[in-house]
């Protein structure tokens, strides 16, 4: 999902790039509001096992292959503007080595980002919050997390799909074929996302946002959800 | 950041991911195809790929570079992100 530079309309990618710009200094005061020095470690830790989990491809019989972007993971793990963040510098770094262009990063972080982790927050928190009702906390953000995974690469892919539109010879039934072969990556992203918070939950619970006496509530308060949208979070 | 959480939970997360990485490109278990997003735009939709682009870091072809590459990758994020997270953290102390 890396758009390279020298494919897209110059317009749309300054657009997108000021665009991602105003989310990622939100990003930024976010994150100074909400977390302390003491979660430093694991934010690194998560970063790097993003950018890992992008660099190997898992196939797409018979023709493509994915890989985990990792937005609603982070969204869930630690809230949409950490979850930002985090995919901030990952492609920041991924361009560095020519993997998504430069004046395409303001695309790549508005589709993956802020689209990714807006949506896979928003669709896990409401699953997380029904299910609770039903079943425990553990249980319920597992299930969340797989569903949003699955749709979050889904309406990631949309949003690419429509911004390609703009480039002559990239039809609708392209559209399509890009949105088909993504329900199968979302496939994979569902499972690899699922597999890694399994992991913490066992292993470090209090580094889910979604759980109870969590480090890294951030803007995840699921009480006030309606509250946190409108207000940006500001639910201290 | 302490020292503790540094030598408990950075250095053997990263000795990991970087163990997961070397077995995965070295046994070439990652697919070669192109992704979902370059097979529908530039095979799908037969649109050109542009040659090239920038690229600051070039390691070569095959997997002992990819894996170099990887790891240097890995080290640059985790760097990058320790100092962001620094910098943009409130301070406990």
């Amino acid at each position: 999902m890396h758009v390279p530079d020298g494919v897209l309309p110059l317009w749309l990618v300054l657009t997108m790039l000021g665009i991602s710009a105003v989310f990622l200094f939100a990003s930024v005061k976010m994150v100074n509001r909400k977390f302390d020095d003491r979660l430093v470690p694991y934010m690194g830790v998560l970063a790097a096992v993003i950018f890992a989990a992008q660099l190997v491809n898992f196939p797409v019989p018979p023709f493509s292959s994915g890989h985990l972007v990792g937005s609603a993971l982070l969204a869930i793990m630690l809230g949409p503007w950490a979850g930002m963040l985090i995919i901030a510098l990952v492609l920041f770094v991924q361009a560095l080595y020519g993997d998504g262009g430069i004046l395409a990063y303001g695309l790549n972080f508005f589709n993956m980002g802020v689209l990714g982790c807006f949506a896979g927050w928003a669709i896990a928190i409401l699953i997380f919050k029904w299910l609770t009702k039903v079943t425990e906390e553990k249980k319920s953000v597992l299930v969340a997390t797989a569903i949003s995974s699955f749709f979050t690469t889904i309406i990631a892919a949309f949003a690419l799909g429509l911004e390609l539109l703009s480039v002559e010879g990239f039809t609708t039934l392209a559209l399509s074929a890009l949105v088909g072969v993504h329900v199968i990556i979302a496939v994979g992203e569902a499972i690899l996302a699922t597999a890694v918070i399994a992991y913490f939950v066992k292993a470090k619970p209090s580094l889910i946002s979604f759980l109870k006496d969590s480090d890294t509530r951030e803007v995840s308060q699921v009480d006030k959800f309606p509250v946190s949208v409108s207000a940006g979070g500001s639910d201290e | 950041m302490n020292k503790e959480d540094f030598t408990k939970f950075v250095i053997p997360a990263l000795i990991v991911i970087i163990a997961i990485i070397a077995v995965v490109i070295l046994g070439g278990l990652a697919s070669g195809n192109p992704d979902g997003f370059e097979w529908a735009f530039f095979e799908f939709a037969g649109i050109h790929e542009p040659e090239g682009g920038f690229a600051l870091f070039q390691f070569g072809e095959g997997p002992v570079a990819d894996l170099l590459a990887g790891i240097t990758g890995i080290g640059i994020i985790l760097i990058a992100a320790l100092a962001c997270f620094w910098l943009t953290s409130r301070k406990t102390e």
